[in-house]
């Protein structure tokens, strides 16, 4: 059915269902992820565990601190949001939700670098693998969206491997765990995203 | 026999209208606007009869200095529009 509509016209039954599946797609379509928050960290923390990995071998000073990256990676995904809620004219029924579990996740991380630094806990790896499988699997599950579930899973399966595998390699899990939860479906949901823009514009 | 067709519901800018509530939680009157292309003269007109009907809220405020006019779908307007689809589909079952 053409959009739309200034003149109204008598809608026959098949007509008025084609109108609701026209309409509800176009809304779902939508009600897309841009996928710029999961690019971006999936690039941030690859980057940072391939620098830590290759640290090993260069021994750099410095680059002991790249994982601050990650805090100061914050502002720049505060202003994507903003940015996103500004443009974004509708909001979706669990766009609360979702973005309450990842603001829990990003405090939980803290919390914990905090804690395995006070404690002194070397093998804290498995530890983070674990957390980021936690938001990516419960927006992947709400959101049925399979590859964040698949990227969540491998998540867990690179904690269990994680704790046999030794330094510096188990760091190398982290930055898969990030390619697998947030790079690959972040560019799947920005291809998505852009396909759909395209479509309706 | 087929019940009669809700006459709120049963128009095209109407229908959109809450089709596209009906999928989200809340939407702005432009993006309403951008996704049925209607005038927003005729929109607004649909909106005020949608809202009369007790189908949606409608609800007035200001983001960054500009007005905003956000509509919200009621409990009512979700169970008049599953009534809605039930008695086009009763009719479509019955015509096969």
């Amino acid at each position: 059915m053409p959009v739309m509509m200034e003149k109204e016209k008598e809608l026959s039954q098949q007509e008025s269902l084609q109108l609701i599946a026209t309409m509800i797609a176009k809304a779902k379509d939508d009600y897309q992820d841009t996928g710029v928050s999961a690019l971006f960290w999936g690039v941030i923390i690859t980057f940072c565990s391939v620098v830590t990995f290759f640290n090993y071998y260069w021994g750099w000073r410095g680059l002991d601190y790249i994982w601050f990256l990650c805090i100061i990676a914050v502002i720049p995904q505060i202003l994507i949001s903003r940015r996103e809620r500004k443009n974004k004219k509708y909001r979706g029924y669990h766009d609360d939700m979702v973005g309450g579990v990842w603001i829990s996740y990003a405090i939980a991380v803290f919390m914990l670098s905090y804690i395995t630094n006070v404690y002194r806990i070397e093998q804290a790896n498995s530890l983070y693998l674990v957390l980021y499988g936690i938001p990516t699997f419960a927006t992947g599950y709400g959101k049925r969206y399979p590859p964040m579930i698949i990227g969540a899973i491998a998540c867990w399966v690179f904690a269990i491997l994680s704790l046999y595998t030794p330094y510096p390699y188990f760091i190398l899990y982290n930055g898969a765990g990030a390619v697998l939860a947030w790079f690959i479906p972040g560019l799947l949901l920005r291809n998505s995203y852009l396909k759909a823009k395209k479509q309706y514009v | 026999m087929f019940k009669d067709l809700n006459p709120i519901l049963h128009s095209q800018l109407r229908l959109a209208v809450v089709s596209i509530l009906i999928s989200v939680r809340e939407a702005e009157f432009t993006y309403l606007r951008e996704k049925t292309n209607a005038t927003a003269g005729n929109l607004s007109v649909q909106i005020n009869k949608l809202k009369e009907a007790g189908y949606i809220d409608v609800a007035k405020q200001f983001k960054d200095n500009y007005p905003q006019t956000i509509c919200k779908i009621t409990p009512l307007g979700i169970e008049a529009f599953e009534e809605y689809v039930k008695d086009l589909q009763s009719y479509l079952d019955i015509k096969k």
